[in-house]
C-alpha cells in the first residue's frame, strides 16, 4: 500500500477524489489515531472519532463484491444500458467502491469475484472495466 | 423520565394507486379520515406531523399550514419531515416523542406522495436523489439497482433461488386482493414474476413495488385523551429508530440492513418484548428481497432462513407470522411519504377489528418497519391491543 501525505485534510475532498480516480487510483483516509481506513469524503474516524488523517492514494484494482445489471436506466445512462453497477472491494486493502461497467449484457458475464479495476471518473461516476 | 402512555386514537387512508387529486387534496382526505376514525373535532389537535418527500412534483411543499388552515386550525403548527421513504416513520416517531414527553396531547399525523403523474423516467431518477449520490445515483445506480446488488449477494451467500424472492411477491398480491386501498389487486404466480421484464438483474419487475399517489393519517395521543374519546385505540408500547452507511459500499454485510437491527432492537427493549411476541409485521418490502431481509433483521427468522421461510408459506396471512397483511409496498403501493404512516394505519385496524377479510386472528402485538433508501435510516414501532 502506498501512503503519499498531503498536509492538510480538506472537509470536501471530492474533487481529489474524482482527480485520483481519473488516474485509476482511490483516495482513502488513514486515522492518524487507530488506522482505520476510509474513502477520503469522510471527515471524522468512524472507529475511534479522531480527524487527522493521512491522506493515501490506493491503488484501483480490485475484485466484483455484488452487482447489478441495469436495463432501466436512470438519466444519464440511457446510451450505455445494459450496464453493470458494481461494489468493488480493492485487492490491497479491502476498503470497497462503487462504480459503472459497460457493455456487460448478461450476469455471466461478470461473476461474483471477477477482477476490474478503476480506469476513471466521467461526468457521472467510478468507470470500471474488467481485468 | 416518566413518559406518557401514546396511543393511535384513529386512522385514515386514501386508496392507493394513481389519483388524480392535487397532493394538498389527498393530504386532506387522509387526515379528515384519521379525525373522524378518532372521533374527535379538529381544535383538539395541537400540532401536525407531514411527511413528503417530492411535494415539489405536485407544486406544493410547505404542506403543513395548507392542511391544517384547510382543516379550520391554521394557528396548529406544523411542520414536514423527509427521510425518503423512511419518511412516515420517522415523522410518526417525532410525533410519538412529543406525545410522549408530555408536550402535546393530542397530534395528527399525516403521510402524502404525489408522483404518478411525472412518468417513470421521473421518478426512477429523482428517487435516485435519496441514495447517497455521489457513489450511487450519479454512478448508474437506481433503485431497483441498488436492491438488486443486495438480492444477489443474499442469493450468493445463501440456499436461496429467485423463485423463493418471487414468493415474496405474489403472498403480498394475495394480501393485497383483500385490501380495497390496495394499489394492485390482483394476483399473481410465481411464473408471472419470472417472466416479467428484467429492471436490474436479478430483479425483475414484479419483484419490484409500484410507483404510487396516496395519503395516510393517524391521530396520535395520550392515554387519559384516548380513553376520553373512544375505546377503538391501539397503545404504542416500543419505538426504535436506527441508521446504516448511506452507502452499500460503506457495509460490511450486504444481506443485513444494520438500521433495521438497532432500531427494533431499541424497540423491543421499549415494548419489554422479543421478536417472538409479535403476532404480525407491516415490513418495508419496496423490493422483495427487502422482505427477506426485513424479517431476518427482525429477528423473524435465522440469518439466511427468510427466504426459506417465505416460501413455505411461514409469513402468509395467518401463518407462522403474517407479514404485510395489507399487501405491504409491492401490492398495497408505495407513496413514499405516506408509506410509514399507512403501516401504523394498517396495525390500528388490525388490532381494532376494522380488518375485514384479511384480519391476522388472535392478534394482540403488531410491528412496524419501514425505511428511507437501502434502509440507511430506519423506524420500528410496536403495537398493542386495548
Amino acid at each position: 500500500m502506498q501512503f503519499t501525505c498531503l498536509k492538510v485534510c480538506k472537509l470536501s475532498a471530492k474533487p481529489e477524489f474524482i482527480e485520483a480516480a481519473k488516474a485509476g487510483n482511490v483516495l482513502a483516509r488513514k486515522c492518524s489515531k487507530c488506522g482505520e481506513l476510509h474513502l477520503a469524503t469522510v471527515y471524522y474516524c468512524k472507529k475511534c472519532g479522531n480527524k487527522g488523517f493521512e491522506d493515501s492514494i490506493l491503488n484501483g484494482a480490485g475484485k466484483v463484491i455484488t452487482y447489478t445489471i441495469m436495463t432501466v436506466p436512470p438519466a444519464g445512462f440511457e446510451e450505455l444500458a445494459p450496464y453493470a453497477w458494481v461494489i468493488m472491494e480493492l485487492d490491497d486493502s479491502g476498503i470497497r467502491v462503487s462504480g459503472f461497467l459497460g457493455k456487460i449484457p448478461t450476469p455471466e458475464d461478470l461473476p461474483i469475484g471477477t477482477s476490474v479495476k478503476i480506469i476513471g471518473f466521467d461526468e457521472r461516476g467510478i468507470v470500471l472495466e474488467k481485468l | 423520565m416518566e413518559r406518557e402512555s401514546v396511543c393511535v386514537l384513529g386512522g385514515g387512508s386514501t386508496k392507493y394507486g394513481k389519483l388524480d387529486d392535487s397532493i394538498s387534496d389527498i393530504t386532506l382526505q387522509a387526515s379528515v379520515g384519521a379525525i373522524e376514525s378518532a372521533g374527535i373535532e379538529p381544535k383538539e389537535i395541537e400540532a401536525g406531523y407531514i411527511s413528503n418527500v417530492f411535494g415539489v412534483a405536485d407544486k406544493q411543499v410547505h404542506l403543513g399550514p395548507v392542511v391544517m388552515s384547510n382543516l379550520g386550525i391554521s394557528e396548529c403548527p406544523s411542520l414536514s419531515i423527509e427521510s425518503a421513504c423512511g419518511s412516515g416513520s420517522v415523522s410518526f416517531r417525532e410525533a410519538f416523542a412529543n406525545v410522549a414527553a408530555g408536550f402535546y396531547d393530542a397530534v395528527l399525523v399525516t403521510g402524502t406522495e404525489k408522483v404518478t403523474h411525472t412518468g417513470t423516467d421521473w421518478t426512477t431518477t429523482y428517487f435516485s436523489y435519496c441514495s447517497d449520490f455521489f457513489y450511487e445515483g450519479q454512478a448508474g445506480a437506481s433503485f431497483p439497482g441498488l436492491f438488486a446488488s443486495m438480492a444477489r449477494a443474499y442469493l450468493n451467500e445463501f440456499d436461496a433461488t429467485e423463485e423463493d424472492l418471487a414468493s415474496v411477491a405474489v403472498k403480498n398480491h394475495e394480501n393485497g386482493v383483500l385490501n380495497p386501498k390496495a394499489h394492485l389487486r390482483k394476483k399473481i404466480s410465481i411464473d408471472d414474476v419470472m417472466n416479467s421484464a428484467v429492471v436490474a438483474s436479478p430483479l425483475k419487475l414484479y419483484d419490484c413495488c409500484p410507483f404510487s399517489d396516496g395519503a395516510s393519517s393517524v391521530i396520535l395521543c395520550n392515554e387519559k385523551f384516548a380513553k376520553e374519546h373512544s375505546k377503538d385505540y391501539v397503545k404504542v408500547i416500543g419505538s426504535g429508530r436506527g441508521g446504516s452507511p448511506a452507502a452499500l459500499q460503506g457495509r460490511e454485510q450486504l444481506t443485513t440492513i444494520p438500521s433495521t437491527k438497532i432500531a427494533a432492537a431499541a424497540a423491543y427493549k421499549m415494548a419489554g418484548i422479543t421478536a417472538k411476541d409479535i403476532d404480525f409485521a407491516e415490513v418495508h418490502d419496496c423490493f422483495t428481497v427487502a422482505e427477506v431481509v426485513d424479517s431476518e433483521d427482525l429477528g423473524f427468522f435465522e440469518k439466511g432462513t427468510g427466504a426459506t421461510a417465505a416460501r413455505n408459506g411461514e409469513t402468509k396471512l395467518n401463518g407462522s407470522i403474517s407479514i404485510n397483511p395489507s399487501g405491504g409496498l409491492k401490492s398495497k403501493g408505495h407513496p413514499i411519504g405516506a408509506t410509514g404512516v399507512g403501516q401504523v394505519v394498517e396495525v390500528f385496524e388490525q388490532l381494532t377489528g376494522k380488518s375485514g377479510e384479511r384480519t391476522v386472528n388472535d392478534a394482540k402485538i403488531g410491528l412496524t418497519q419501514n425505511f428511507g433508501a437501502t434502509g440507511a435510516s430506519c423506524a420500528v414501532h410496536v403495537f398493542e391491543s386495548v
